[in-house]
Protein backbone atom coordinates (compact mmCIF):
# COMPACT_ATOMS: atom_id res chain seq x y z
CA UNK A 1 0.00 0.00 0.00
CA UNK A 2 2.95 2.24 1.02
CA UNK A 3 4.54 1.36 -1.66
CA UNK A 4 1.47 2.45 -4.15
CA UNK A 5 1.56 5.65 -2.62
CA UNK A 6 5.09 6.13 -2.89
CA UNK A 7 4.91 5.43 -6.48
CA UNK A 8 2.37 8.16 -7.11
CA UNK A 9 4.51 10.93 -6.01
CA UNK A 10 5.83 11.71 -9.36
CA UNK A 11 2.41 12.53 -10.66
CA UNK A 12 0.27 13.55 -8.22
CA UNK A 13 -0.70 16.48 -10.06
CA UNK A 14 -2.71 14.11 -12.68
CA UNK A 15 -4.42 12.57 -9.23
CA UNK A 16 -5.25 16.09 -8.27
CA UNK A 17 -6.59 16.93 -11.54
CA UNK A 18 -9.14 13.97 -11.08
CA UNK A 19 -10.56 14.55 -7.93
CA UNK A 20 -11.07 18.46 -8.94
CA UNK A 21 -13.52 17.76 -11.73
CA UNK A 22 -14.99 15.31 -10.47
CA UNK A 23 -15.68 16.28 -6.96
CA UNK A 24 -16.20 19.63 -8.29
CA UNK A 25 -19.17 18.48 -10.88
CA UNK A 26 -20.90 17.49 -8.22
CA UNK A 27 -22.88 20.67 -6.72
CA UNK A 28 -23.53 22.14 -10.48
CA UNK A 29 -24.92 19.02 -11.31
CA UNK A 30 -27.16 18.89 -7.94
CA UNK A 31 -27.84 22.61 -8.89
CA UNK A 32 -28.72 22.22 -12.42
CA UNK A 33 -30.73 19.25 -11.26
CA UNK A 34 -32.87 21.13 -8.71
CA UNK A 35 -33.85 23.91 -11.39
CA UNK A 36 -35.13 21.09 -13.70
CA UNK A 37 -37.17 19.29 -11.31
CA UNK A 38 -38.46 22.88 -10.06
CA UNK A 39 -39.35 23.60 -13.48
CA UNK A 40 -40.90 20.50 -14.94
CA UNK A 41 -43.13 20.37 -11.21
CA UNK A 42 -44.07 24.14 -12.20
CA UNK A 43 -45.17 22.66 -15.52
CA UNK A 44 -46.82 20.03 -14.08
CA UNK A 45 -49.02 22.37 -11.55
CA UNK A 46 -49.55 24.79 -14.07
CA UNK A 47 -48.83 24.69 -18.05
CA UNK A 48 -48.59 27.72 -18.76
CA UNK A 49 -45.23 28.31 -16.80
CA UNK A 50 -43.90 26.37 -19.67
CA UNK A 51 -43.32 30.41 -21.07
CA UNK A 52 -40.49 30.77 -18.75
CA UNK A 53 -38.34 28.34 -20.32
CA UNK A 54 -35.58 31.09 -21.55
CA UNK A 55 -35.45 32.39 -17.89
CA UNK A 56 -34.81 28.99 -16.70
CA UNK A 57 -31.57 28.73 -19.56
CA UNK A 58 -30.24 31.81 -17.78
CA UNK A 59 -30.11 30.41 -14.40
CA UNK A 60 -29.12 26.97 -15.95
CA UNK A 61 -26.14 29.52 -17.10
CA UNK A 62 -25.34 31.04 -13.77
CA UNK A 63 -24.85 27.55 -12.17
CA UNK A 64 -23.42 26.11 -14.95
CA UNK A 65 -20.57 28.59 -14.86
CA UNK A 66 -19.35 26.65 -11.41
CA UNK A 67 -18.94 23.53 -13.57
CA UNK A 68 -16.71 25.74 -16.00
CA UNK A 69 -14.63 27.41 -14.16
CA UNK A 70 -14.09 23.64 -12.75
CA UNK A 71 -12.99 22.57 -16.20
CA UNK A 72 -11.10 25.46 -16.91
CA UNK A 73 -9.18 24.96 -13.73
CA UNK A 74 -7.25 22.07 -15.32
CA UNK A 75 -5.74 23.86 -17.19
CA UNK A 76 -4.08 25.89 -14.70
CA UNK A 77 -3.01 23.74 -11.82
CA UNK B 1 -0.02 -1.18 -12.83
CA UNK B 2 -0.58 2.20 -11.04
CA UNK B 3 2.14 3.29 -12.41
CA UNK B 4 1.69 2.69 -15.65
CA UNK B 5 -1.72 4.11 -15.77
CA UNK B 6 -0.47 7.48 -14.24
CA UNK B 7 3.01 7.39 -16.51
CA UNK B 8 0.15 6.93 -19.54
CA UNK B 9 -1.69 9.84 -18.07
CA UNK B 10 1.02 12.15 -18.18
CA UNK B 11 2.28 11.42 -21.16
CA UNK B 12 1.94 13.97 -23.81
CA UNK B 13 -0.75 12.30 -25.62
CA UNK B 14 -3.83 14.78 -27.08
CA UNK B 15 -5.25 17.09 -29.65
CA UNK B 16 -2.90 20.74 -28.91
CA UNK B 17 -5.39 22.79 -27.06
CA UNK B 18 -4.96 26.70 -26.45
CA UNK B 19 -6.54 28.04 -23.97
CA UNK B 20 -4.89 31.73 -24.89
CA UNK B 21 -4.38 33.29 -27.64
CA UNK B 22 -1.59 33.16 -30.05
CA UNK B 23 0.57 35.98 -30.86
CA UNK B 24 0.54 36.55 -34.85
CA UNK B 25 2.95 39.85 -35.31
CA UNK B 26 3.51 43.11 -33.84
CA UNK B 27 1.91 46.28 -35.41
CA UNK B 28 3.02 49.80 -34.75
CA UNK B 29 4.27 48.27 -31.49
CA UNK B 30 0.62 46.34 -30.53
CA UNK B 31 0.80 42.72 -30.33
CA UNK B 32 -1.64 41.28 -32.73
CA UNK B 33 -3.43 38.02 -31.96
CA UNK B 34 -5.04 35.45 -33.83
CA UNK B 35 -8.29 36.15 -32.09
CA UNK B 36 -8.19 40.17 -32.62
CA UNK B 37 -7.66 39.18 -36.70
CA UNK B 38 -10.70 37.07 -36.45
CA UNK B 39 -12.98 39.93 -34.67
CA UNK B 40 -11.21 42.33 -37.43
CA UNK B 41 -12.70 40.26 -40.18
CA UNK B 42 -16.13 39.16 -38.49
CA UNK B 43 -17.13 42.33 -37.98
CA UNK B 44 -16.40 43.60 -41.07
CA UNK B 45 -18.33 41.00 -42.63
CA UNK B 46 -21.14 41.72 -40.40
CA UNK B 47 -21.21 45.34 -40.91
CA UNK B 48 -21.72 44.65 -44.35
CA UNK B 49 -24.16 41.70 -43.87
CA UNK B 50 -26.02 44.16 -41.66
CA UNK B 51 -25.94 47.43 -43.72
CA UNK B 52 -27.26 44.96 -46.97
CA UNK B 53 -29.87 43.73 -44.44
CA UNK B 54 -30.97 47.44 -43.60
CA UNK B 55 -31.12 48.30 -47.08
CA UNK B 56 -32.97 46.29 -48.19
CA UNK B 57 -36.07 45.89 -45.66
CA UNK B 58 -39.36 46.47 -46.93
CA UNK B 59 -42.50 46.85 -44.93
CA UNK B 60 -43.69 43.27 -46.66
CA UNK B 61 -41.47 40.75 -45.02
CA UNK B 62 -38.61 39.21 -47.61
CA UNK B 63 -37.38 35.84 -47.26
CA UNK B 64 -34.04 34.62 -47.03
CA UNK B 65 -30.95 36.57 -44.58
CA UNK B 66 -33.50 39.34 -43.98
CA UNK B 67 -36.08 37.33 -42.57
CA UNK B 68 -33.58 35.86 -40.28
CA UNK B 69 -31.97 39.14 -39.32
CA UNK B 70 -35.58 40.60 -38.53
CA UNK B 71 -36.23 37.83 -36.00
CA UNK B 72 -33.08 38.14 -34.11
CA UNK B 73 -33.92 41.71 -34.00
CA UNK B 74 -38.07 41.14 -32.90
CA UNK B 75 -36.00 38.62 -30.36
CA UNK B 76 -34.54 40.83 -28.59
CA UNK B 77 -36.72 43.51 -28.70
CA UNK B 78 -39.78 41.25 -27.20
CA UNK B 79 -36.71 40.21 -24.61
CA UNK B 80 -36.32 43.63 -23.57
CA UNK B 81 -39.94 44.43 -23.43
CA UNK B 82 -40.48 41.52 -20.63
CA UNK B 83 -38.10 42.54 -18.96
CA UNK B 84 -38.70 46.60 -19.43
CA UNK B 85 -43.09 46.68 -19.29
CA UNK B 86 -43.08 48.79 -22.42
CA UNK B 87 -42.25 48.24 -25.99
CA UNK B 88 -41.46 52.15 -26.37
CA UNK B 89 -38.58 51.53 -23.98
CA UNK B 90 -37.98 48.34 -25.32
CA UNK B 91 -37.37 50.41 -28.85
CA UNK B 92 -35.26 52.89 -27.23
CA UNK B 93 -32.92 50.38 -25.86
CA UNK B 94 -33.34 47.90 -28.67
CA UNK B 95 -29.71 49.16 -30.93
CA UNK B 96 -27.19 48.34 -28.80
CA UNK B 97 -28.73 44.69 -27.24
CA UNK B 98 -29.14 43.81 -30.98
CA UNK B 99 -25.70 44.60 -31.99
CA UNK B 100 -24.11 42.72 -29.25
CA UNK B 101 -26.86 39.89 -29.63
CA UNK B 102 -25.55 39.74 -33.84
CA UNK B 103 -21.85 40.23 -32.63
CA UNK B 104 -21.95 37.54 -30.29
CA UNK B 105 -23.90 34.99 -31.98
CA UNK B 106 -21.81 36.21 -35.10
CA UNK B 107 -18.73 35.86 -33.91
CA UNK B 108 -19.52 31.94 -32.01
CA UNK B 109 -20.71 30.53 -34.89
CA UNK B 110 -17.84 31.38 -37.71
CA UNK B 111 -15.51 30.42 -34.96
CA UNK B 112 -16.92 27.02 -35.78
CA UNK B 113 -16.37 27.21 -39.26
CA UNK B 114 -13.89 24.70 -41.04
CA UNK B 115 -10.25 26.44 -41.34
CA UNK B 116 -10.49 28.21 -37.76
CA UNK B 117 -8.31 26.75 -35.29
CA UNK B 118 -5.44 24.47 -36.20
CA UNK B 119 -6.03 23.32 -39.54
CA UNK B 120 -4.05 27.01 -40.94
CA UNK B 121 -0.57 27.91 -39.31
CA UNK B 122 1.59 30.72 -39.01
CA UNK B 123 4.75 30.20 -36.98
CA UNK B 124 3.65 27.51 -35.35
CA UNK B 125 0.27 29.55 -34.03
CA UNK B 126 -3.03 29.47 -35.59
CA UNK B 127 -4.12 32.00 -37.93
CA UNK B 128 -8.34 31.93 -36.91
CA UNK B 129 -9.24 31.62 -33.47
CA UNK B 130 -12.99 32.27 -32.75
CA UNK B 131 -13.04 35.97 -30.94
CA UNK B 132 -15.62 34.81 -28.02
CA UNK B 133 -13.21 31.99 -27.25
CA UNK B 134 -10.40 34.18 -25.47
CA UNK B 135 -10.91 36.00 -22.45
CA UNK B 136 -9.50 39.44 -23.72
CA UNK B 137 -12.03 39.51 -26.43
CA UNK B 138 -14.93 38.45 -23.96
CA UNK B 139 -14.18 40.33 -21.13
CA UNK B 140 -14.08 43.38 -23.74
CA UNK B 141 -17.49 42.54 -24.94
CA UNK B 142 -18.98 42.76 -21.07
CA UNK B 143 -17.24 45.69 -19.66
CA UNK B 144 -18.32 48.09 -22.87
CA UNK B 145 -21.91 45.89 -21.82
CA UNK B 146 -21.93 46.88 -18.24
CA UNK B 147 -20.11 50.48 -19.13
CA UNK B 148 -23.49 51.18 -21.22
CA UNK B 149 -25.60 50.38 -18.90
CA UNK B 150 -24.02 52.61 -16.83
CA UNK B 151 -24.44 55.04 -19.18
CA UNK B 152 -28.80 54.20 -19.50
CA UNK B 153 -28.96 53.96 -16.03
CA UNK B 154 -27.62 57.46 -15.43
CA UNK B 155 -29.36 59.12 -18.48
CA UNK B 156 -32.59 57.41 -17.10
CA UNK B 157 -32.71 59.02 -13.56
CA UNK B 158 -29.71 61.25 -13.33
CA UNK B 159 -26.19 60.80 -11.73
CA UNK B 160 -27.40 61.52 -7.87
CA UNK B 161 -30.13 59.30 -8.76
CA UNK B 162 -28.77 56.77 -9.82
CA UNK B 163 -25.62 56.48 -7.20
CA UNK B 164 -28.47 56.82 -3.89
CA UNK B 165 -29.73 53.82 -6.17
CA UNK B 166 -26.59 51.78 -4.75
CA UNK B 167 -26.40 53.67 -1.42
CA UNK B 168 -30.19 53.62 -0.58
CA UNK B 169 -31.40 54.52 2.86
CA UNK B 170 -31.00 56.75 5.10
CA UNK B 171 -27.33 58.62 5.14
CA UNK B 172 -26.27 58.30 8.49
CA UNK B 173 -26.75 55.06 8.79
CA UNK B 174 -23.24 53.21 8.14
CA UNK B 175 -24.97 49.99 7.09
CA UNK B 176 -25.62 51.97 3.81
CA UNK B 177 -22.50 52.39 3.04
CA UNK B 178 -21.47 48.96 3.56
CA UNK B 179 -24.65 47.90 1.77
CA UNK B 180 -23.60 50.27 -1.15
CA UNK B 181 -19.79 48.65 -1.26
CA UNK B 182 -21.34 45.36 -1.73
CA UNK B 183 -23.86 46.47 -4.55
CA UNK B 184 -20.82 48.47 -6.46
CA UNK B 185 -18.90 45.11 -5.85
CA UNK B 186 -21.57 43.00 -7.13
CA UNK B 187 -21.57 45.17 -10.57
CA UNK B 188 -17.59 44.12 -10.95
CA UNK B 189 -18.31 40.28 -10.02
CA UNK B 190 -20.98 40.72 -12.97
CA UNK B 191 -18.43 41.85 -15.56
CA UNK B 192 -16.39 38.62 -14.91
CA UNK B 193 -19.29 36.51 -14.73
CA UNK B 194 -20.48 37.31 -17.96
CA UNK B 195 -16.82 37.33 -19.80
CA UNK B 196 -15.85 34.18 -18.08
CA UNK B 197 -19.32 32.48 -18.98
CA UNK B 198 -19.52 33.65 -22.76
CA UNK B 199 -15.32 32.48 -22.74
CA UNK B 200 -15.59 29.14 -21.22
CA UNK B 201 -18.67 27.92 -22.92
CA UNK B 202 -16.61 28.50 -26.24
CA UNK B 203 -13.46 27.88 -25.77
CA UNK B 204 -14.55 24.86 -24.16
CA UNK B 205 -16.87 23.62 -26.70
CA UNK B 206 -13.81 23.82 -28.62
CA UNK B 207 -11.31 21.72 -26.70
CA UNK B 208 -14.43 18.94 -26.80
CA UNK B 209 -14.94 19.20 -30.65
CA UNK B 210 -11.18 18.99 -30.31
CA UNK B 211 -10.87 15.79 -28.09
CA UNK B 212 -12.98 13.90 -29.76
CA UNK B 213 -11.90 14.26 -33.86
CA UNK B 214 -8.57 13.21 -31.74
CA UNK B 215 -10.45 10.20 -30.55
CA UNK B 216 -12.21 9.25 -33.28
CA UNK B 217 -8.80 8.81 -35.46
CA UNK B 218 -9.71 8.31 -38.72
CA UNK B 219 -13.84 8.25 -37.97
CA UNK B 220 -13.09 11.69 -36.72
CA UNK B 221 -16.01 13.26 -38.65
CA UNK B 222 -18.56 11.28 -37.36
CA UNK B 223 -17.55 11.35 -33.55
CA UNK B 224 -17.06 15.49 -33.86
CA UNK B 225 -20.78 15.85 -35.62
CA UNK B 226 -22.72 15.67 -32.80
CA UNK B 227 -20.70 17.84 -30.74
CA UNK B 228 -20.63 20.51 -33.91
CA UNK B 229 -24.04 20.73 -33.67
CA UNK B 230 -24.54 21.27 -30.11
CA UNK B 231 -21.99 23.27 -30.22
CA UNK B 232 -24.22 25.68 -33.19
CA UNK B 233 -27.01 25.27 -30.36
CA UNK B 234 -24.61 26.40 -26.97
CA UNK B 235 -23.46 29.81 -30.00
CA UNK B 236 -27.07 31.18 -30.09
CA UNK B 237 -27.68 30.40 -26.46
CA UNK B 238 -24.64 32.04 -25.22
CA UNK B 239 -25.41 34.73 -26.97
CA UNK B 240 -29.10 35.09 -25.77
CA UNK B 241 -27.85 34.48 -22.44
CA UNK B 242 -25.39 37.18 -22.37
CA UNK B 243 -28.23 39.88 -24.03
CA UNK B 244 -30.91 38.62 -21.46
CA UNK B 245 -28.30 38.95 -18.12
CA UNK B 246 -27.47 42.40 -19.58
CA UNK B 247 -31.10 43.19 -20.08
CA UNK B 248 -31.60 42.24 -16.70
CA UNK B 249 -28.77 44.36 -14.97
CA UNK B 250 -30.16 47.30 -17.20
CA UNK B 251 -33.76 46.37 -15.69
CA UNK B 252 -32.76 46.46 -12.07
CA UNK B 253 -30.35 49.48 -12.74
CA UNK B 254 -33.19 51.66 -14.12
CA UNK B 255 -35.58 50.59 -11.49
CA UNK B 256 -36.30 51.93 -8.17
CA UNK B 257 -37.03 51.05 -4.64
CA UNK B 258 -39.98 53.17 -4.92
CA UNK B 259 -41.65 51.66 -7.51
CA UNK B 260 -40.94 48.44 -6.48
CA UNK B 261 -42.56 49.24 -2.94
CA UNK B 262 -45.66 50.40 -5.55
CA UNK B 263 -45.51 47.14 -7.70
CA UNK B 264 -45.21 45.21 -4.54
CA UNK B 265 -48.19 46.73 -2.63
CA UNK B 266 -50.39 45.84 -5.62
CA UNK B 267 -49.68 42.71 -5.59
CA UNK B 268 -50.69 42.20 -2.20
CA UNK B 269 -54.38 43.74 -2.05
CA UNK B 270 -55.04 41.66 -5.71
CA UNK B 271 -53.75 39.15 -3.55
CA UNK B 272 -56.05 40.02 -1.08
CA UNK B 273 -58.80 40.86 -3.15
CA UNK B 274 -58.80 36.75 -4.48
CA UNK B 275 -58.50 35.85 -1.63
CA UNK B 276 -61.92 37.23 -0.25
Amino acid sequence: MFHVLAELTGNVEIVGKGIMLGAGMIGPGIGVGLIGNAFMNAVGRNPEAAKFLGQILVFVAIVELMALLVFASLFII
Amino acid sequence: MIAGFTRFAAEEVGPPVHIAPGELFEFMGFTVTNSMLFAWLGSTILIILLAYVARRMTLRPKRGITQIVEIGTEFVTSVLEGSMGSRAKAIQYAPYFVTIFFFIAFSNIIGLLPGVGEALTYEGQPVFRAFTADLNGTLAAAVVSMAMIQYFAIKESGFIKHLRHYFAGKLWNPLTYVVGFYEVLNELIRVFSLALRLFLNVAIGEIIIAVFSYLGKFAAPLTAFPFLFLELGVALLQAYIFVMLSVTYLSLAISHGHDEDEALESTAEQMKANAV
